[in-house]
């Protein structure tokens, strides 16, 4: 859709935070997650990034792999680095599919705080910005030596998201690790792995990022609201092991009340049966059931022509289904398995069964749900090419939504937030590019060096 | 100084997990949030587990976590009356958060359409299985079932096996915070001047923008046309979960930045000099493969995973050991910053809770309040709010209205 077609927003309808600046300080998955929302409603978004070093895990894998190497790790079934048609070009950096998922809407700065030029500019951008956001290891802020009260001193109307991955205090301040690790180190990866299974069959999530993602937002649109009422701004300290915590409180409850320790459920459910994953006509292929009543079991078995389960005494109430459950897993599957898992969708929600098919990426990005709801985005990157893009995950009926920008280039908006925003002279500028401090790539002696 | 949320009245008409995180996110930082209750109480009430594994309306832990600092009502939308009830809080809230099936609310003549006729300023929040609009806007949602659909379930797990759902109900959760965030942003607008709005959260979408993988698997797809799937361990060399002599860890090893250190640790520097040690793990030869996992597993079974987990941190190298919830319970970091919070309640008597997300440098937090009994506000709201006398609330419970 061009922009001269999109439906309009009136003064009334505005996207809530434009007319707020936010700068980041973020690597991997988590912190650009946070900004990714602010810029989606509204904000905008400036990343400072160094281009005279490599930030680990953000625009740049630990290396840059040929077609083979790419190809190879997809075929492992990891793709989320894959490159468009598997090529890096000549700018790699540029053309992440991690990166450019939670990029756009975003301006791009140079700008290293590492070094003392660097430092200089960011601090003068603090001073025109009403949010920063980062969720680097404690260690690297405060050797930056840009902690909040240091900052607040530049800007004390200034709010500070901190997002390490266990809190600025503690044994376990400077551990580092992604959000996988983070959710083996609370519980999550214990109570998701399979009940008759061991945990290191169940591979990485990364639900911890996610999570905190959402959360860091919320939490920064909340200080933002308060910061009308009290004219402060303030720090925010959101560890991602405890904003994950509270997700998993029943668990810790049923631990603290009963004294039962977390059990590793997999797809088993507290009291419905069947309840989880079953195989579907086809190789790979799946549909999740969740039955609970006998009237619901009654009509999974009516539609997928198994009236034969309906006379089997260990099936015969919701209390012993759960009991043979093992047992029950088995015949549904007998019974699954003959069925196309998009029909079988159809026909058991048709008849009150909730029950979904699995959908790997590409099912997804064909359904015929989220195509009638215009969740996905068609987008044109320069050098990138053009893709879609999932597009905003919450719909306001009266503001109608969509990304603006694509994600910015490494360095893309130096110019203007340097000379326009932060008044350096034209002479200043070209010397910090001169310097190395800016610029739109990476020398070749930092690319050759790699990631740190 | 106030708290951050502090003025915003909330009615939280919905029921389960989702629109009640919503809430009591909004109730942590400082909403007024009136959950209004059927009479025979949210569902999540008879979720479990409970105290003692006794069902109890008042001890299901999946309700108590969700529902502090909130206060309770009970109140049948299905009748007239209860209608007629729900409009006159309504007209005195800043916020609705409902789940009803799409179409329900307008159904019982209290959607969008009435409620933002005298109040442009309302923010609706409304959350499905799959959206107010589309084909799929009537099917029915799950935990498991929307995972499945929406969010990177297919490839969490082993390739042999079934995929396996994340823990817990993590998608509703989320989603729940996607909704919080939402009426934030609308608050913020409205105390601007601006207009109110109604939000149409699907969990579904809130899925498919879930940056646990899906989003980026999806952007991904659209650059290689191909979807990501569930990875065999054995496909790594000293990467992802493995054994300990107490559990298990999950450190970053093979192929990573941090491999020459991590067979200093292990103490085998000298495969360090072998002609795979700089490649990406899958293109290590299965010999080379082998003897890297053979020496860490042999090391594993010599170390206590937390200890394994402390010496790879002095290193450098990215891990995190895989613990229960009783060893979170006694652990000195999350124990030292207060990350559990006591609460007494009296059915459910005293527990630790899994406590605040935030540590806020401005704003205290108060005491967290306990969830509350069904119904426990209906004097205060009724009688004091309402202006019912002792007799009106009596028939109003009579005809099953309360």
């Amino acid at each position: 859709m061009s922009d001269a077609t999109r439906p309009q927003r009136d003064a009334s309808h505005r996207l809530p935070l434009e007319g707020v600046r936010v700068a980041e300080i973020t690597v991997v998955w988590a912190g650009p997650h946070v900004t990714q929302l602010l810029a989606e409603w509204g904000a905008d978004v400036i990343r400072v990034e160094p281009v005279n070093a490599i930030q680990p895990y953000s625009r740049y894998p630990e290396r840059i792999m040929d077609e083979a190497a790419s190809r190879a790790l997809a075929a492992t079934g990891y793709t989320l680095a894959a490159y468009p048609d598997f090529q890096a070009g000549a700018d790699p950096w540029n053309r992440n599919p991690s990166f450019n998922s939670h990029a756009r809407n975003k301006r791009s700065m140079a700008c290293n705080v590492r070094t003392s030029a660097g430092r200089e500019a960011f601090l003068r951008l603090i001073r025109h910005v009403d949010v920063l956001v980062e969720n680097n290891v404690p260690l690297t802020i405060e050797r930056s030596g840009i902690t909040y009260d240091v900052l607040r001193e530049v800007n004390p109307r200034l709010i500070m998201l901190r997002m390490p991955a266990y809190g600025l205090d503690g044994p376990y301040k400077n551990y580092r690790g992604f959000g996988t690790h983070v959710e083996g180190m609370i519980g999550h990866h214990l109570i998701r792995t399979y009940d008759d299974g061991t945990p290191d069959e169940m591979g990485d999530t990364y639900t911890a990022d996610a999570l905190a993602g959402v959360m860091g937002a919320f939490a920064v649109a909340s200080a933002l609201r308060s910061r009308e009422r009290t004219g402060f701004g303030q720090q925010i300290e959101m560890p991602l092991a405890e904003a994950f915590l509270p997700a998993l409180g029943e668990y810790i409850l049923d631990y603290t009340m009963n004294g039962r320790d977390s059990v590793q459920e997999g797809n088993t459910h507290r009291s419905h049966a069947p309840h989880g994953i079953y195989p579907a006509a086809g190789e790979d292929q799946w549909v999740a059931l969740d039955i609970a009543t006998d009237d619901e079991f009654a009509a999974f078995c009516r539609a997928t022509d198994a009236e034969a389960l309906l006379g089997d005494v260990r099936f015969a109430s919701a209390d012993a289904r759960w009991t043979y459950r093992k047992a029950l897993d088995a015949a549904v599957s007998s019974v699954t398995q003959r069925f196309d898992k998009e029909a079988l969708f159809h026909t058991l929600q048709a008849a009150g069964v909730c029950t979904a098919p699995v959908h790997d990426d590409l099912d997804c990005t064909r359904s015929p749900q989220l195509a009638a709801r215009g969740f996905f985005e068609e987008l044109t990157i320069e050098g990138v090419g053009t893709h879609r893009y999932p597009g905003i995950m919450t719909k306001w009926t009266n503001t109608p939504n969509w990304i603006r920008t694509p994600p910015p280039r490494v360095g893309e908006h130096s110019e203007a937030i340097y000379i326009d925003l932060l008044g350096y002279s034209r002479v200043e500028y070209e010397a910090l590019i001169a310097q190395g401090e800016v610029g739109t790539t990476y020398p070749p002696d930092v690319l050759a060096r790699g990631v740190g | 100084m106030a708290e951050l949320l502090e003025g915003i009245r909330v009615l939280e008409l919905a029921q389960g997990v989702a629109g009640p995180h919503a809430g009591k996110l909004l109730a942590e930082y400082g909403a007024d949030v009136l959950k209004v209750e059927p009479p025979g109480g949210d569902e999540s009430r008879a979720a479990g587990p409970f105290k003692g594994d006794i069902p109890h309306p008042e001890t299901s832990a999946l309700f108590l976590n969700l529902n502090r600092n909130k206060r309770s009502i009970t109140l049948s939308l299905e009748t007239e009356e209860g209608r007629a009830i729900f409009l006159r809080l309504a007209a005195e809230a800043d916020v609705v958060i409902e789940n009803f099936r799409p179409g329900q609310l307008a159904a019982c003549g209290i959607g969008y359409d009435v409620l933002s006729r005298e109040r442009p300023d309302l923010v609706l929040a409304s959350i499905t299985p799959f959206g107010q609009t589309g084909p799929w806007r009537d099917y029915r949602g799950s935990e498991i079932t929307l995972q499945a659909v929406g969010g990177p379930l297919h490839s969490n797990g082993t390739p042999t096996r079934e995929p396996a759902k994340l823990g817990g109900s993590i998608a509703h959760y989320h989603c729940g915070v996607a909704v919080a965030f939402a009426i934030v942003l609308a608050r913020l607008r409205v105390e601007q001047g601006g207009s109110g709005d109604w939000i149409d959260q699907a969990v579904y979408e809130a899925q498919a923008g879930f940056r646990d993988r899906r989003a980026i698997g999806l952007t991904a797809a659209g650059y290689a046309g191909m979807s990501s799937h569930r990875q065999r361990p054995a496909s790594r060399a000293a990467v992802g979960v493995r054994p300990a002599i107490d559990g298990h860890v999950n450190i970053l090893g093979g192929g990573s930045r941090h491999f020459g250190a991590l067979l200093d640790l292990i103490g085998r520097p000298d495969l360090k000099e072998h002609p795979d040690f700089g490649k990406l793990v899958v293109g290590y030869s299965p010999a080379y493969a082998e003897q890297v996992e053979g020496s860490y597993i042999a090391w594993l079974f010599e170390t206590p995973k937390k200890e394994a987990v402390a010496q790879a941190q002095a290193r450098g190298i990215l891990g995190g050991a895989i613990l229960s919830v009783a060893d979170l319970l006694s652990d000195e970091h999350y124990r030292g910053r207060g990350a559990f919070e006591a609460i007494d309640h009296p059915v459910a008597g005293e527990a630790e809770y899994a406590g605040r997300q935030l540590l806020l440098s401005e704003t205290p937090r108060p005491p967290a309040r306990r969830a509350p009994l069904l119904g426990e506000h209906n004097d205060e709201v009724y009688f004091d709010r309402l202006g019912y006398d002792g007799a009106a609330l009596a028939r109003l419970r009579g005809r099953g209205v309360i």
